[in-house]
């Protein structure tokens, strides 16, 4: 049957090169002209007996999300692999070693553990590194042989990818794994003859053009630099670290400046610092961090100097999970730090969108004088997508700031009461213009003062401001075929891209179901969600946390106690969760 | 000798027309009167003046307690951060505009005790920011609880019994992190300090200036004035202030010499 779209799956330990694997299967899938959705999971430690997985989804047309099924599992550790044989697909392809080096004790093989519907390939992967002078790490390029002689892939999409990933390694490291690869692909083709599997696919048509393969982290980098960001202050935490070494490298060469700092407090104060001194600035964290940075961003708040905040969320509370998905920050994100401290708080829903909103949030701290904290989380920071992004353009670049009139030289107000509640900013250099900042409470010109009149006055400033930026933040977006709907699902993050795809089935099989994308989630667009939730009977949250962070902050304008999907499994949400949960909710509507 | 009301009023008038006093904001400082803090920003100003830095070119970070209201108290760009993170904030000052001259301002508190973490990483950068560190062994704020100067057996009320933990010693950790300007300064000789803080502005690098201060509200038994004036004198005439091995025993050794006690530019 032709399919749309496949899932992959590679399976290993730590160490057995499966992350590089899966990296590979999908740049080569990408150049075929694939469209590619792809995220590992990992553990830890960088070197253990942990289970490492690689998941992609390649598919004709842009994939909003995972399937819940994998069509084809590739194991490069059957001990690890057999916990995956639940997820495989009816008729799934099961591709494994069938000699390896130690003896396989009874029930040790993934063999033993398939449904008697799996089409097993067993190919000699070591035996194969081996011969072709590698060691037997080597079996990971063997695999990737075989599996583009199972489904009659062109070669040629692949040799090019793993030449250019060991390129620095030198010619005689290539030629060794491009051996291995063929040895794979030959083995595999002889034992089993060609395109053994029946054609999943319906020809591709390239419609990669311009496209490029990027996880969410490096769009996010790739955005900021786009938009002339000019310094990074960053400390290293899971899974926000490549943003930080992306920049690390890149930033230096276009004239910014990076600097590691001694920890997340220090790296936002010195973005604070760098942004009051009138240059673009961003740190990025995860939820430890985030913890960290939030009397320093009530700072940013009280003495309003923007602030770029990217908070990577990982499984919590504490340490947590550091390698596994959640969205548990969001009251941190909105709410953390002392006092009354409105901040814009925004969140992308895939990798193009965290190119997008990073831009965004620069343009928007500047303008608005405020931190600006974008919440993606592992599964969006690490997951890629072949997308194609925006240009670079002069629009990204713009300065945003708004800076006070040559008529207020010698007279200046750094925190003049105004209707939007922004008071144009001044920046250190400027002659006629010297003012004070602080974080005490403090009168229009930013002396010290604790009258009631002036607190008041101020905390109303602060909040005009912010929620006037909702004119400049990313709209809600609805995905309804009806107006008047029996069940309404909202959703945020990277959690959206899986209630699409559930609510695209629903509405294929005729149910009353629609959905509204939330970008922005400080501050809302209360009005347009209102409306939304007032046109279904009932609303559904689900998102990647156990108290259904999101239904708390928007929960009450529903004129019904809304329904919550929590989920705190480490893991991306499935289509099939949601779906089983709406139909569970509409059975007992239409009952 | 006391100073006829006559002649003090001539000498305030003197000062107000020379343009000593430019760089004071019109706010007062509002430390308690006779409070060493005033000493200090005498010399401050003074070295400002002299270097004729313009004033908007100027940003004083500071932190929080009696020190950290320094930025109130001067015409120049003035940023009050929160308690202990001056110099991550100052270091994102200085690399955003290295044409500002940067201080930051704070005190023993605020640097020594939740702001300590800091220093050593501010030293291993090496932006060029001059810390003035204000000593009075006393969170002076919160009304006069021990610090981690504190000699040991200071009473107050975080300790009624008598202080048991060992101070700290900013000069000596400065010197030991591998800073490349250490001053130890006396709070009563703005005079002599007006030099060494302009050779501390003109240092390229991280410059630290360990201020002994007293707090004369809350204080009355260790860092008093006569204490610190019965005790404070200069470094021997021989001092080397090249010599970090020097300068480590030197300071190890004499708790209360006043100069520049180590140099490398």
């Amino acid at each position: 049957m032709l399919k749309n779209d496949i899932t992959v799956e590679i399976c290993g330990t730590s160490g057995d090169g499966t992350i590089a694997a899966g990296g590979l299967l999908n740049e080569a899938m990408s150049r075929a002209g694939f469209s590619v959705i792809a995220y590992d999971s990992y553990p830890s430690e960088i070197r253990g007996f942990g289970r490492c997985v690689t998941k992609s989804r390649f598919g004709l047309e842009q994939m909003l999300a995972f399937s819940d099924k994998v069509d084809v599992l590739i194991s490069l550790n059957d001990s690890q692999s057999y916990s995956r044989t639940p997820f495989l697909a009816k008729n799934a392809v099961v591709l494994f070693d069938n000699k390896p080096l130690a003896k396989v004790k009874e029930g040790g093989s993934i063999a033993a553990h398939v449904g008697p519907d799996a089409n097993l390939f067993g190919v000699p992967l070591i035996n194969l590194a081996l011969e072709a002078g590698a060691v037997r790490k080597g079996k990971n390029l063997a695999a990737l042989g075989a599996f583009v002689a199972l489904f009659g892939l062109d070669p040629d999409f692949f040799r090019p990818v793993i030449t250019n990933k060991f390129k620095t390694k030198g010619a005689e490291v290539i030629e060794t794994n491009i051996k291995i690869f063929d040895a794979g692909f030959n083995s595999t083709l002889n034992n089993y003859g060609e395109q053994a599997v029946e054609a999943l696919f319906a020809p591709v048509k390239n419609k990669n053009k311009g496209k490029i393969l990027v996880s969410g982290n490096a769009a996010i980098a790739k955005g900021a630099l786009d938009a002339g960001l000019e310094l990074y202050f960053g400390y290293p935490i899971t899974p926000a670290t490549p943003i930080m070494e992306i920049m690390a490298k890149e930033l230096p060469l276009k004239g910014g400046k990076f600097q590691l700092m001694e920890d997340e407090i220090a790296s936002i104060g010195a973005v604070i610092g760098g942004s009051y001194a009138g240059k673009r600035a961003m740190t990025a964290t995860s939820g430890p961090g985030l913890a960290l940075m939030a009397e320093m961003i009530s700072l940013g708040v009280m003495t309003e100097i923007p602030a770029v905040i990217i908070d990577a969320q990982r499984a919590g509370p504490s340490t947590g999970i550091p390698t596994k998905t959640e969205q548990s920050d969001l009251h941190a994100a909105v709410f953390g730090g002392p006092g009354d401290s409105p901040r814009i708080v925004i969140a992308p829903t895939n990798v193009k969108e965290c190119y997008e909103y990073i831009v965004k949030s620069l343009q928007l701290a500047e303008k608005y004088q405020t931190p600006v904290i974008m919440l993606t989380d592992c599964f969006l920071n690490n997951r890629v997508e072949n997308v194609l992004l925006p240009e670079k353009s002069s629009d990204q670049m713009k300065d945003c700031n708004i800076y006070p009139d040559n008529s207020e030289k010698g007279n200046y107000k750094r925190y003049k009461i105004t209707e939007s509640g922004i008071s144009p900013r001044a920046v250190p250099g400027m002659e006629g213009f010297v003012f004070s900042s602080t974080g005490l409470e403090h009168t229009n010109d930013g002396k010290p003062a604790d009258t009631p009149q002036i607190h008041m006055e101020m905390n109303e400033k602060r909040h005009r401001k912010i929620l006037n930026a909702l004119n400049d933040l990313p709209e809600p977006e609805e995905f309804s075929t009806e107006k008047l709907l029996d069940l309404g699902l909202i959703t945020w993050g990277s959690s959206v891209g899986a209630a699409l795809e559930a609510t695209l089935k629903a509405q294929k099989k005729g149910l009353k179901v629609g959905m509204l994308k939330v970008p922005a989630i400080y501050p809302y667009h209360s009005d347009h969600i209102s409306n939304f939730m007032n046109r279904c009977q009932e609303i559904l949250i689900p998102e990647l946390n156990f108290t259904g962070q999101l239904a708390n902050l928007i929960g009450h304008l529903h004129k019904k106690v809304v329904l919550r999907l929590n989920q705190t499994t480490g893991e991306p949400i499935l289509v099939c969760d949601i779906i089983n949960r709406v139909e569970d909710i509409l059975a007992k509507i239409n009952k | 000798m006391k100073t006829s009301g006559k002649a003090l009023a001539e000498k305030v008038k003197q000062i107000k027309e020379s343009d000593m006093l430019s760089i004071r904001s019109e706010s007062l400082p509002t430390w308690c009167p006779g409070c060493g803090y005033f000493g200090i920003q005498q010399g401050l100003n003074n070295a400002i003046q002299q270097l004729g830095l313009s004033h908007h070119k100027i940003v004083n970070v500071t932190g929080i307690g009696c020190a950290g209201r320094y930025a109130f108290f001067n015409d120049a760009y003035g940023l009050h951060v929160v308690h202990g993170r001056l110099l991550p904030v100052a270091t994102g000052v200085k690399m955003a505009n290295p044409e500002l001259t940067v201080f930051a301002v704070g005190g023993d508190g605020d640097g020594l005790a939740i702001g300590a973490g800091h220093l050593p990483h501010m030293v291993r950068r090496n932006v060029n920011v001059n810390y003035m560190l204000f000593d009075n062994s006393t969170f002076g704020l919160t009304k006069g609880q021990i610090s981690p100067t504190s000699p040991i057996g200071t009473v107050s009320k975080a300790s009624p019994s008598g202080n048991v933990d060992t101070p700290l010693n900013a000069t000596l950790m400065a010197l030991s992190y591998g800073a490349t300007f250490v001053a130890r300064l006396y709070a009563g000789d703005p005079k002599h300090n007006t030099a060494i803080i302009k050779e501390g502005i003109k240092h390229e690098g991280f410059s630290i200036f360990h201020f002994y201060s007293s707090c004369v509200t809350f204080d009355k038994v260790y860092k008093t004035w006569n204490n610190l004036k019965d005790n404070v004198h200069p470094l021997p005439p021989t001092y080397d202030h090249a010599n970090l091995k020097h300068a480590i025993d030197h300071v190890l050794e004499d708790d209360f010499s006043m100069g520049i006690i180590y140099k490398n530019d």
